[in-house]
Formats: C-alpha cells, sequence, structure tokens
C-alpha cells in the first residue's frame, strides 16, 4: 500500500488531523469494536470513518479493521477513538487471557483447531 | 443468514473475544508461511508508524526533524465460532522492532518460536524475551528440506530451556502440521504442562 513520495502520509496526516494518539483511553490490537449506532447526518463522517462503522456492524479486533480500512494501525486507532468520543462505536477492552480462559473455552478452541 | 437467531442469544451468548497468538523466530524461518498455512484468509497485513517512539531505537540524532518509517504487520486469523477467533501475528524480525513486541506481546496467550536448526542462535532472543515476561512459548522446529535432524533434546539442551516447555518438530507448510504446535501451545499456555494433543496421531 506504501508508495513512494510524500502523497500517503500527507493524506494519513489529514485523517488524523496530526495525532499520533487516539482520544480518550488506549485502544488495544484486539479489543472488540462494535457500531452502537449510524450517525444522524451520515455527511459529518469522512468515508473511513463510514466504513469502519459497516465493518463493525459485526464486532470485529481492531487489528481486523486495520486491516479492512488498509490503514496503518495507529491512524485506525485514532478514528476508532473520533468515533467513540462520537458514542458510535464501543470498543469493549480484552479481558485478561488468565482470566477468560476456563475449562469450557479450553475445550472450545482445541476442538475449533481440531476441526479445521 | 439468519438474523433473528442471534437476538434470543444476545443475552447469554459470552461477548466476543480475540485471542492473541505470537510466531517469533529468526528471519527467514517460516512464520509467515505458518501463518498462511492454518488462517482462513490470506495473511491481513497493517502497518504501525515509527514516530516518536522510535527516539532511543533508530538513531535520529544525525537527522533533523521528525522521521517517520513505518514497520509492516501480517496476521492471520482462524475463526472457533461466530465471536471467537485466534489472531496470529508474526513478530518483526529486527530488533530495532522491539518496541513492537511489547505491544504485540500484551495479553497474549502465547507464542511460538519457530527454530531452524540450521541458525538456531537466530530464535535465542525471541526465546530470552518470552522467558523474561513469563509468556508461555512452545518451540517448533521447523524441519528444512536438507536441513540435518537432531533429537529435540539436543535443541532443548542448545537452547538451554527448561524441561516442561514443548518442542515440536514440525512442517509449517503442512497444515496438520501447524494445527499440532497450535494447540500444544493451547494446552501448555492453559495447563501449564505439555500434553501430547492427539497421542493417537
Amino acid at each position: 500500500m506504501t508508495t513512494e513520495g510524500p502523497g500517503p502520509l500527507i493524506r494519513l496526516f489529514g485523517l488524523t488531523k496530526g495525532r499520533a494518539r487516539p482520544d480518550g483511553e488506549p485502544i488495544d490490537l484486539v479489543a472488540i469494536v462494535t457500531t452502537l449506532r449510524m450517525p444522524a447526518d451520515p455527511g459529518d463522517l469522512i468515508p473511513e470513518q463510514m466504513k469502519v462503522l459497516q465493518v463493525c456492524r459485526r464486532p470485529t479486533p481492531v487489528a481486523d479493521v486495520a486491516a479492512q480500512l488498509e490503514l496503518p494501525l495507529n491512524v485506525t486507532r485514532v478514528i476508532l477513538g473520533d468515533l467513540r468520543r462520537e458514542g458510535l462505536v464501543a470498543i469493549d477492552r480484552p479481558r485478561p487471557v488468565a482470566q477468560a480462559f476456563d475449562e469450557r473455552l479450553y475445550r472450545e478452541v482445541l476442538h475449533g483447531l481440531r476441526s479445521l | 443468514m439468519d438474523f433473528a437467531a442471534s437476538e434470543p442469544t444476545a443475552a447469554t451468548a459470552p461477548p466476543p473475544m480475540a485471542i492473541k497468538i505470537l510466531i517469533a523466530g529468526g528471519f527467514g524461518v517460516g512464520k509467515t508461511t505458518l501463518v498462511g498455512t492454518i488462517s482462513e484468509i490470506r495473511p491481513l497485513h497493517t502497518e504501525e508508524f515509527l514516530t516518536d517512539r522510535s527516539i532511543g531505537i533508530d538513531d535520529t540524532s544525525a537527522v533533523s526533524g521528525k522521521v517517520t518509517t513505518t514497520v509492516a504487520l501480517d496476521f492471520g486469523r482462524i475463526t472457533i465460532r461466530d465471536g471467537l477467533w485466534l489472531y496470529l501475528f508474526g513478530t518483526p524480525g529486527q530488533d530495532r522492532f522491539w518496541f513492537m513486541w511489547d505491544e504485540l506481546a500484551l495479553g497474549a496467550l502465547g507464542a511460538v518460536v519457530l527454530a531452524d536448526t540450521r541458525r538456531l542462535q537466530d530464535c535465542f532472543p525471541a526465546v530470552d524475551y518470552f522467558e523474561q515476561r513469563g509468556i508461555p512459548f512452545v518451540v517448533g522446529v521447523n524441519q528444512f528440506d536438507g536441513a540435518r535432524r537432531y533429537e529435540p533434546s539436543k535443541i532443548r539442551k542448545a537452547l538451554g530451556i527448561a524441561p516442561e516447555i514443548p518442542i515440536i518438530l514440525c512442517d509449517v507448510r503442512q497444515r496438520e502440521s501447524v494445527k499440532e504446535v497450535l494447540t500444544t501451545l493451547v494446552t501448555y499456555a492453559v495447563k501449564g504442562v505439555a500434553v501430547d494433543p492427539d497421542p493417537v496421531g
């Protein structure tokens, strides 16, 4: 995706208004993003924000959102932070693995892997 | 697509969860091949900007202004069921991207360290990294064509790793082999023991 010259960087700078970090709480690589609602006036949003809202109708991890948008992770995070601030998406921090992994989940993952 | 079915279960279904697994090892050892072999989709790609965080890592003192570079991040996905996924992240090979490892390792279930017996020392940094942080890992010895075969016990000795850490001889081009590596890791990470995941196989 990255090409020679400053073009893509200027474009990305514009998307984030020069910010390197999202507003609010840091956003984990595998935090789950879920669209809460569509904006009253879609004209208020840039195309990338609209795409996030479409993708995340099904809960989607942050890294996957970045890949689908074909944008760097940090740029994606800034976009997500803005959508969160507007109340359009929920971003759920991953639960600590040690707490999340009970016997049931373990069996489920093992079974899932074996049936691939 | 049955949208109606998702509504009644919404209250009882566990929240969506993405489980992170790292694939580490030296350059050219087969990390991307492993991810590609098992991922249900073509490995996804994104990038991370190196900006102010690269200070102290990259020597920018001789350069005026902020230097911006990117590090590629490729990963694969395995869907266990709706709302439960395994994400396999290949770790960047170059030493100057260690900061990226910290982000990748945060909250990870565990790691696969891929080793090539012809260049065993290439995986030492990954072994050290996971040992120091207490992140469960298994060693997958990728069997390259034409490379000399070694007993796992010799590899264990050469790597200086604890007896309970599983060492699996594997071929990252083979799906069944990668499945064995991953099931071994999941079992080791969850149970803290090395269990033969499929004794009859």
